[in-house]
């Protein structure tokens, strides 16, 4: 790298992530004022003064995704709250329990259901994760291995199709519309959520099983009748039911289904858990969501600012025509390790800053099967702390207070993670 | 009372809340400039002859909607062929625009008509992207020293006009699907809806100018970023094709290098489609080479609008990511506007060759060089 070229966009590029590091480790600040105040430093080094307009600008830039999760959340949290989810966790476990591999697949669904449903992983971890972690701990789960599967699974569930925001991020980027991107992300994600709960889960809940379903576990069922004291009927069933007419119409049939947009489907969805003849107070529901949901709406803030300065400096020119800089046999490991690395910042924020690029740097290979792979690799981000979405809400939900003994578990999955998305990137002509 | 406790974070709360209202009252003072420019932004000064009119003189249903545009007539005293150039169909590609204006300002019609509609979008110039930190205004100083502003708009109508987007978007004529956000762009809206959304709307309004008007020609100016590979180029539609070759070879021989491609006939929506399908009229959509739009672009501001100059687009144009001869290449606002003002003539020249009857000639226009050497300023009125 020349001076020329690393001049004076490489100094802004290291001032501004030096003072986001600074405000978030020194001062202890929130990620999103963190990133506002790199923001802020960013134009004000550049010359640019306090661009308020700009600033606002970029805040803006998620707005879309923010009303999303702050709706897919109330919508989880109906479900929470009228008792469906504990009660098909019960069944599940009822039904599986002496089958340790059908059981292991099927919380590894769950756990990726709602990832899969808002895109979000911390939206899957705050929910299924929080549901499905007493049953883990109660199988013999180790307390580090349930934060990592749930972690990892929720990553996964982001990933996995129908709403997979990272690849609607990347694919924008080339005026790619999010469309045919179904079976690349099941190939991306499913084999890795088997692998992953064959990993960290199976061997315990084998264990479990030699123990048998008539077995001393007395507790287990007591747990078991707790969660399941609401019965699993269809209208129990009613929100999810008609989140699939309303988000599937839209998908299946556009021409005769409505348009609703997904928040308002979801927040429809939770309006029909009042039918549901569960007696559970929606006002509660939806404070809990907003404020499940703040954090995340907080760092999209915060992301927008920070890229639209990084915009306005040079800054996002000189990162992406770097990276492209690469050599090709570089590009595939700075694609490994610079997504999720950058991911620190949100895995949305290394979708756009890092994967536009690397998609542009690969055309000509089928975009849809490198953006659904690269989409994979930049949730890996949600693991990198200091914001590790995913990670820090698996930690404590589980009730691990040092998030890096998760992290050290969640390694090996990660690192076969990434290698399985280079292989398919490196294979993808051949889908 | 509240406790003592409670004080410092009610204290703070209530610092927040003014510091957070004092900063929205800015950012809506600067955005609302965007809507409300004053008279001297997006200013036309037509050459005489010119007669004004209003889209919603095709198409009621625009009249008193934010889709209703300006419309300019000029008939030169010879019968002969139909005119039509759109500027401003996306407003973040300027040289469009203001190729059109110069065209509005300077064309003196002694055969035939032309038909300009300056801003084709007006609700795409209300706003610009999130994240793309676009300028709100660039602008040029004429030969009497004043200074003409012209807004830098976004790609699609402002969601203040459409909002939300669906997730998918159907295009009504075809049934093809696209990103959901393509609703809002004009040159995926073609040929229109007259009860559809404000974009559709507005796709349906031009159609109907077509008609009524009798256009032979039909031109659409754009502008693309650099690592696209449609860039300097005209697109014709099938029955335009010939008389785009022949420009082609023209402007090839007057030292403006462009590329000639077909119009894709499963690419529905766009205006060169559309136009060419549904009626009679020959259609072509004619793209230069716009950097401050482009994904690789550095530092963005007024002055990357105007000059091109990036040392981003320096380095990627070495790593072989360009579809443009860069570093021979001249990417000035002037030369790019020359090239649009260039091909639009030939274009209208050549057309009798192709139509009978249906010649036009236009003069007063400014040569590409004299363009690309006195400037765009040299060409607007004061």
């Amino acid at each position: 790298m020349t001076v020329e070229w690393f001049w004076p966009e490489g100094f802004y590029t290291l001032v501004m992530v030096g003072v986001f590091a600074l405000a978030s480790f020194a001062f202890r600040q929130p990620i999103a004022v963190a990133l506002a105040i790199a923001a802020i430093v960013g134009a004000l080094i550049s010359g640019n003064g306090v661009p308020v307009d700009h600033l606002i600008e970029g805040a803006f830039g998620y707005l879309d995704t923010i009303l999303i999760i702050v709706c897919a959340m109330i919508f989880m949290k109906t479900v929470q709250h009228i008792g469906l989810m504990e009660s098909a966790a019960a069944w599940m476990i009822r039904r599986f329990r002496v089958l340790p591999f059908r059981l292991t697949m099927g919380i590894t669904a769950l756990l990726m259901l709602p990832g899969m449903i808002t895109g979000s992983s911390s939206a899957a971890v705050l929910t299924a994760g929080a549901i499905v972690t007493p049953t883990l701990l109660r199988l013999g789960v180790p307390p580090v291995k349930a934060a990592a599967a749930i972690a990892l699974a929720a990553i996964y569930g982001m990933t996995a199709p129908p709403i997979n925001i990272p690849a609607m991020i990347i694919g924008g980027g080339i005026d790619m519309p999010y469309v045919g991107f179904g079976i690349p992300l099941l190939i991306c994600t499913v084999p890795l959520a088997i692998f992953t709960g064959m990993l960290l889960v199976y061997p315990s809940l084998k264990q479990s099983a030699a123990i048998g379903p008539g077995g001393e576990d007395k507790e287990l069922e007591v747990e078991l009748d707790r969660m399941a004291r609401v019965r699993l009927t269809p209208r129990l069933m009613l929100p999810f039911l008609v989140l699939v007419v309303l988000l599937g119409g839209e998908r299946l049939f556009p021409q005769i289904a409505p348009s609703l947009g997904m928040p308002l489907a979801f927040l429809l969805a939770a309006a029909s858990g009042l039918l549901t003849g569960q007696k559970w107070n929606p006002m509660e529901a939806a404070t809990e969501a907003v404020q499940a949901a703040l954090p995340v709406a907080g760092i999209l803030v915060g992301v927008g600012m920070f890229i639209q300065i990084m915009t306005l400096t040079g800054v996002r020119g000189f990162f992406v025509v770097s990276a492209l800089a690469l050599p090709a046999w570089l590009l595939y490991v700075g694609i490994a390790t610079s997504l999720p690395l950058f991911g620190a910042v949100s895995a949305y924020g290394s979708a756009t800053v890092l994967g536009v690029p690397f998609l542009l740097a690969l055309l000509g290979r089928d975009e849809i099967v490198v953006g659904s792979a690269l989409s994979l690799i930049a949730g890996l981000g949600d693991l990198m702390p200091p914001t590790a979405l995913a990670g820090l809400f698996a930690a404590q939900v589980v009730g691990v207070k040092n998030y890096f003994k998760v992290l050290k578990v969640c390694l090996l999955p990660a690192v076969v993670t990434a290698a399985w998305g280079i292989l398919i990137i490196i294979g993808a002509d051949w889908f | 009372m509240f406790e003592k406790r409670y004080l410092a974070s009610r204290f703070s709360a209530t610092l927040l809340l003014l510091g957070a209202v004092a900063v929205a009252a800015i950012s809506a003072h600067s955005y609302l400039r965007m809507h409300h420019p004053g008279p001297d932004v997006d200013r036309v000064v037509p050459r005489e002859g010119f007669v004004h009119k209003r889209l919603s003189d095709y198409f009621q249903g625009l009249q008193d909607t934010p889709a209703d545009t300006d419309v300019y007539v000029q008939e030169g005293e010879q019968p002969g062929g139909t005119l039509l150039v759109l500027g401003g169909t996306h407003a973040n590609e300027p040289a469009g625009v203001v190729a059109a204006v110069v065209l509005l300002e300077n064309a003196d019609v002694k055969r035939g008509r032309l038909i300009i509609a300056p801003y084709a979008n007006l609700m795409a110039r209300t706003h610009t992207f999130p994240q793309d930190a676009h300028p709100q205004t660039f602008g040029f100083e004429t030969s009497g020293g004043v200074r003409r502003t012209f807004r830098y708009g976004a790609r699609t109508t402002n969601p203040v006009n459409e909002w939300p987007n669906p997730d998918i978007y159907i295009h009504p004529a075809s049934g093809q699907t696209m990103a959901g956000v393509e609703r809002s762009n004009l040159n995926r809206a073609h040929p229109g809806v007259a009860d559809g959304g404000m974009t559709e709307q507005l796709a349906y309004g031009f159609m109907q100018l077509i008609k009524q008007e009798d256009v032979d020609l039909a031109i659409d100016l754009h502008e693309a970023s650099p690592e696209y590979p449609v860039v300097d180029a005209l697109v014709a539609h099938e029955r335009a094709m010939e008389l785009a070759a022949m420009v082609t070879m023209e402007l090839e021989f007057e030292g403006i290098p462009i590329r000639l491609e077909p119009s894709p006939k499963n690419l529905r929506g766009l205006s060169h489609r559309e136009w060419g399908d549904q009626t009679d009229v020959l259609a072509i959509l004619m793209e230069t080479c716009n950097a401050s739009a482009g994904r690789f672009r550095g530092r963005t501001g007024e002055a990357l609008v105007l000059t091109g100059e990036d040392k981003a687009y320096d380095k990627a144009a070495e790593l072989g990511r360009l579809y443009v001869p860069w570093e021979s290449w001249d990417k000035r606002i002037a030369e790019r506007v020359g090239r649009h003002v260039t091909s639009v003539k030939l274009l209208a020249e050549n057309l009798e060759f192709v139509r009978d009857d249906a010649g036009i000639v236009i003069e007063g226009l400014p040569a590409y060089t004299s363009l690309s050497e006195e400037g765009v300023g040299a060409y607007l009125r004061d």
